[in-house]
């Protein structure tokens, strides 16, 4: 089959799915284990940048945060493996006060949700600008990509009605206080929660005829999973534990927008849902006895075990990764950073594959990468997270932004794009001084080397960074050479993955 | 025996044919072309033709019942008290007649006219047969063609691309009009996502967009095969798209696009298959249809999209039947239908069977096929929703052989043996 590969018959390149499985999978251990001798050649090599960090300590860096910096490289190279996962894993320990200090000016971000209707649409907009400064800048980088795995397990699209002001709460008081806590408190959290509870219909959901649209996704898409063992019947018999479940409509005052157990649109008869009898008349009591059963069920620690490992380690986790993250969820009583050890573990990501980065992910990897200040985020957020696909809050269906590479391999040009744009003519409201960056390096060899620590860690591509070099060619390299140099490193086949 | 080793050595063989140049076709296209038309022209494989395939995929699950509603089934009425279009009469929310048992909703109206020139038909009582009522399931099964079999990763589009000689050497194929690779056309050779037509292009310093062009081709001609792959249909497809002047493009027939997305979109592919530029499949969304409440049948949410649906898919064909250009076959398709019994939410929850649509000229329309099941209790799919008695790969297994001129459909549809229902002429 390799033969029919070859770089000049481009045209029919891309048709040879078929052996692509094979291929990739050979060709991804190729480039693993050439990365890994090609970066301790580098070592032993020049430049001022000498690459000292092990490559697994720099795996670990790339997987649990939002994309290299210097400063996290500093971190790791102070701590070791396991020193810096703890230290992340305490995510409360880490002094965050200069992002704290930069959020202030979101007033929305603190306010009750009664306050929040009446501020029209700038809620929505200083919760996405928030979430791209925490991206970027937190020092809590594996607290800032648990958010964002939560985030999409819970799902709400920020513009489905009342959810542009009520999910401004559901971050601030479901998602974030919990993302390295306990899932049972997490799936609570949540099911109380007004965002979701209008999102997904059942603000709307009475006795006698329910809405089944939350109870399906609760258990498809939130414990369960699609094949977690439910049937139809248990889907219209948790839709009616959770009838009269809404919130607080605008006639309540300083309580709108709150939880509120509407008794009489609840129905009251008896349940039974996957094989436990709900007796009659327990009100509210149905709906809290679901979450207990959800979340002590065998099917959700194995769906919320996989989903993580998908997330952390890669797209085809082993199964005995998720049994043993599972046997965690199961020991603990689903405590999240107990599962993250056994995935995190030294030697299960000594293993993992390299993953795709999602577009968001890709524009704040390239942001952190570079130092960019980002004075103000609104035109990442209305210009180029748009043009890319992937906005914070703005993903229609329950299931979530994909996290794979078949969906978001296809479109490249934003992505590369942003790079390119951020050096020229720039991105308003973001700025990049490539002189700091460079810190006197000025041949051609010392900048391709300084942008291969800053991006890289030192492990940049061989054949990438020989063609980094050679673009930067004649020296001393032109301002313009230079600056393409970034931007190119930043769209480079290397900088897609982490 | 994987389906895709089939269908990739069959690919192999097909694509040792030899392309001819034909010069003469190219040089009539170039002296009659209109200034929005790109000034490129591709070898076309000769003796090929086929139409260039739309897939229009509803997402959330449509209400196939409102859709194209059976006034003449009296249990409609009982299961929809309040969600139910009335049978055809002089009210303006009353519903269009096409049969004398079904009818169009208001909403639908622009697309009467498709219907009755004969170029439009509907299937109903059609779907997939994946009992399952999640979104994410179905249309998973759907769009790979096979029910219930998690092995399968390729959409049927794709392989059907993948089984096929190109229509001429155009570097770009398959077009997926989203962010992200819409699964129906996942794993297709020469196909890539492509958000916006008209703007799809590399930014940067202007002197030196050349060469860093060149630079990302050498660099991801390195790197793993299928972002290698993504990245030179990437970069051909650019080369391509820049020649095309989308925002000039003027529809003809008087036809009016809505300004939505969606209504940009096809505009955007009108210009593209009048343009002539080897595109083969395209694949767009439309969102919104998961109507669990308020669902809105003559003003509001459901109505809304079926009036984006219909007037834009009624501008597309005005526009395209005005230049004479027929050869093509839009494909609409839904995860699943809705169920029949309306919830206390003025919505309906996830059902089964549902509509599917076909407008093109080579569409044997003007027709709702189907061989109706009832909506009584007892003849519904388990006690709930409308029954399927036509598998919807009956309908794509035919436009693929008589319209896309591709044999392999054990490839495309794999473990099925279709049934023709004779929805298409060929």
């Amino acid at each position: 089959m390799a033969d029919t590969v070859s770089k000049d018959s481009a045209g029919t390149r891309g048709e040879l799915s078929v052996s692509r499985r094979q291929a990739l999978l050979a060709l991804g251990a190729a480039m693993l284990g050439g990365g890994q001798a090609y970066a301790q050649q580098e070592r032993r090599r020049n430049g001022p940048w000498k690459q000292t960090i092990p490559s697994l300590d720099l795996k670990l860096v790339r997987r649990i945060t939002m994309g290299l910096s210097e400063y996290e490289l500093g971190l790791v190279a102070q701590m070791g493996y396991d020193g810096y996962l703890e230290y992340h894993l305490d995510h409360l320990a880490i002094d965050d006060s200069a992002l704290q200090s930069m959020l202030g000016t979101y007033n929305s971000l603190t306010m009750e949700p009664w306050q929040l209707y009446a501020l029209g649409g700038t809620p929505a907009l200083d919760l996405t600008d928030a979430q791209i400064l925490r991206s970027a800048l937190s020092r809590r980088q594996l607290y800032g990509r648990m958010v964002e795995f939560w985030t999409d397990h819970f799902n709400i699209y920020i513009y489905r009605g009342e959810c542009q002001y009520l999910k401004i709460v559901d971050d601030r008081d479901v998602i974030r206080p919990h993302a390295l806590g306990r899932f049972p408190d997490l799936l609570s959290a949540s099911v109380h929660s007004p965002a979701m509870l209008v999102y997904l219909d059942n603000v709307t959901s009475k006795r006698l005829n329910p809405n089944e649209n939350y109870a399906r996704e609760l258990l498809e898409l939130h414990t369960l999973g699609v094949n977690g063992g439910y049937t139809q019947t248990d889907v219209i018999e948790v839709a009616r534990c959770l009838t009269g479940w809404t919130r607080h409509g605008s006639a309540a005052g300083t309580d709108r927008g709150r939880f509120y157990f509407q008794a009489s649109n609840h129905d009251n008869n008896a349940k039974r849902v996957l094989g436990v009898d709900i007796a009659a008349n327990g009100g509210q009591q149905d709906g809290e006895l679901v979450i207990q059963i959800l979340a002590a069920h065998p099917s959700t620690a194995r769906y919320i075990a996989s989903k993580l490992c998908r997330w952390f380690w890669g797209e085809s986790p082993p199964e005995s990764l998720i049994d043993s993250a599972a046997a965690r969820y199961a020991q603990t009583g689903g405590d999240i950073k107990a599962m993250l050890r056994v995935i995190l573990a030294r030697e299960s990501l000594a293993l993992a594959p390299m993953k795709f980065k999602r577009p968001y992910h890709l524009a704040v990897s390239a942001l952190r990468a570079v130092k960019a200040t980002i004075n103000s985020p609104a035109t990442l957020r209305s210009v180029w997270l748009p043009q890319m696909g992937q906005t914070p809050f703005r993903w229609v269906p329950p299931d979530g932004y994909p996290d794979s590479k078949e969906f978001w391999m296809g479109l490249l040009a934003p992505r590369w794009n942003i790079g390119f744009s951020m050096f020229s003519p720039g991105i308003n409201g973001v700025s990049v001084s490539t002189t700091s960056l460079l810190q006197g390096a000025n041949t051609a060899e010392t900048i391709a080397n300084r942008i291969n620590y800053l991006l890289f860690g030192g492990e940049m591509r061989p054949p990438d960074l020989a063609a980094l070099k050679k673009y930067l060619l004649p020296d001393p390299p032109s301002a313009t050479r230079i600056s393409d140099a970034f931007a190119l490193a930043l769209a480079s086949p290397s900088f897609q993955w982490y | 025996m994987n389906p895709e080793d089939i269908c990739c050595s069959e690919y192999r063989n097909l694509s040792r044919r030899q392309f001819i140049n034909t010069s003469s076709r190219a040089a009539l296209f170039l002296a009659s072309a209109p200034s929005w038309l790109p000034k490129v022209a591709f070898a076309t494989t000769p003796g090929i033709q086929r139409d260039v395939i739309i897939s229009v995929y509803l997402r959330g699950g449509s209400d196939g019942l409102t859709m194209c509603v059976p006034y003449a089934d009296p249990d409609y009425y009982a299961a929809r008290p309040t969600l139910a279009i009335q049978p055809p009469g002089p009210d303006p929310g009353d519903a269009i007649d096409l049969d004398g048992f079904f009818g169009f909703p208001p909403a639908m109206a622009s697309l009467v006219e498709a219907f009755q020139n004969g170029d439009l038909a509907i299937v109903h009582a059609t779907g997939s047969v994946d009992p399952s009522r999640s979104h994410f399931d179905a249309q998973r099964y759907m769009e790979v063609g096979k029910p219930a079999d998690p092995e399968v990763n390729s959409g049927w589009l794709a392989r059907h691309l993948l089984t096929v000689p190109p229509m001429s050497d155009s570097p770009l194929r398959g077009i997926s009009l989203s962010y992200g690779m819409q699964a129906t056309l996942s794993g297709a050779p020469k196909s890539i996502p492509i958000p916006n037509l008209d703007a799809f292009g590399l930014t940067g310093n202007n002197s030196t967009m050349q060469s860093r062009k060149s630079w990302l081709d050498e660099a991801y001609a390195w790197a793993d095969m299928a972002l290698s792959a993504a990245a030179n249909d990437t970069q051909r497809a650019i080369d391509l798209l820049e020649q095309i002047n989308f925002a000039n493009y003027q529809p003809a027939g008087g036809a009016v696009y809505p300004s939505n997305s969606f209504g940009v979109g096809m505009k955007s592919v009108a210009a593209l298959l009048k343009a002539d530029v080897g595109v083969e499949a395209v694949h767009l969304d439309l969102g919104g249809w998961d109507t669990h409440a308020a669902q809105g049948v003559l003003s509001g949410a459901m109505a809304s999209l079926m009036q984006t649906l219909s007037s834009t898919l009624g501008a597309f064909h005005a526009d395209m039947f005005a230049t004479s250009n027929t050869n093509f076959i839009v494909v609409v398709v839904s995860e699943f239908g809705r169920v029949v019994a309306q919830n206390g939410s003025e919505g309906t929850d996830h059902g089964h069977g549902n509509c599917m649509m076909l407008l093109g000229g080579g569409v044997n329309g003007g027709t709702v096929y189907r061989d109706w099941p009832g909506l009584a209790m007892e003849q519904r799919f388990q006690e709930r929703d409308l029954a399927i008695t036509i598998d919807h790969r009956d309908i794509l297994a035919e436009v693929v052989a008589k319209r896309l001129a591709n044999p392999n459909l054990p490839v495309v549809f794999p473990d099925y043996v279709p049934t023709f229902r004779g929805v298409v002429e060929g």
